[in-house]
């Protein structure tokens, strides 16, 4: 737990086993899930979307989610809201899929160039 | 009681860490040149003062993809500006949402960066479009922190 305690004062920056874990559970997934379908939720909508957990459930597996940074809060008067951040789901689909992409496209451009003579 | 008009439902929020200082990442987003490198090749023309406008054009000039106004300029803070899509009749046609850039210095030599695109209440085909903000910031911060582009879009 004290790995929980180092994060609030010096964000695990670019920790991807934090996303990782944060997205091995069911119930976190249905959190982003629903705040897929509805971004901005406050943490009593949220409450209510899944009934079977307890209140103190969902806030813990929000405070998960937004240590891995695929959840975001901000302040609007009195109300917390909970918003989905993509970013760090991007930033892994870019480290294998568009390093596999520009290889491809490179690839191709030699291809290209054997074709047009210029081997 | 779900309604188009609930704050959470027409506000995105992206969030992310670069490895740079906070200048760095105003400078970034300010920089024409920079600029043109992580944001689809875009030729940017702005002052950065409030009132005064924030345009943008296709890398050959040849269409208007924004003409926007500065809306809050703190450098290296905050910048916030006006939002229209003109690059697509349908959402150009929609009305004016905003876009706020947070950048704060964290410890251990990183910036974190915050956008907040707002104020899409009645631009649900701009509110699906700016998804896309995810790449955009993805690759602002591959351009800082490695100095190479990602490759476009397919």
């Amino acid at each position: 737990m004290t790995r929980d305690y180092s994060i609030t004062y010096a964000p695990l920056v670019e920790d991807e086993d934090l996303v990782f874990k944060a997205l091995a559970d069911p119930t976190r997934r249905l959190l982003l899930d629903r705040l897929f379908e509805r971004d901005g939720m406050t943490l009593g909508e949220l409450e209510a979307e899944v009934p079977q957990l307890t209140r103190f459930g969902v806030m813990r597996h929000l405070g998960v989610l937004e240590q891995a940074g695929l959840v975001v809060t901000r302040k609007q008067g009195r109300h917390k809201h909970h918003y989905l951040n993509p970013v760090p789901i991007r930033l892994i689909y870019e480290r294998w899929i568009d390093k596999y992409r520009a290889r491809q496209a490179a690839a191709l451009l030699d291809l290209k160039g054997q074709l047009e003579g210029r081997q | 009681m779900t309604t188009m008009t609930e704050p959470g439902t027409v506000t995105q929020v992206y969030q992310l860490y670069i490895k740079a200082s906070q200048e760095e990442v105003w400078k970034a987003i300010t920089d024409p040149v920079t600029v043109a490198r992580f944001f689809f090749g875009q030729v940017r023309e702005a002052s950065y003062e409030v009132g005064s406008s924030i345009r943008s054009w296709s890398p050959d000039r040849s269409q208007m993809w924004g003409d926007n106004v500065i809306l809050e300029c703190d450098p290296p803070r905050r910048l916030v500006h006006t939002w229209r899509s003109l690059y697509d009749r349908d959402m150009a046609a929609e009305p004016e949402s905003r876009v706020s850039w947070e950048i704060e210095a964290q410890p251990g030599g990183f910036a974190k960066l915050t956008l907040i695109h707002d104020r899409l209440e009645a631009s649900p085909k701009t509110a699906a479009s700016v998804r896309g903000w995810s790449y955009i910031l993805s690759n602002l911060k591959t351009v800082i922190e490695t100095g190479q582009a990602l490759p476009p879009l397919m």
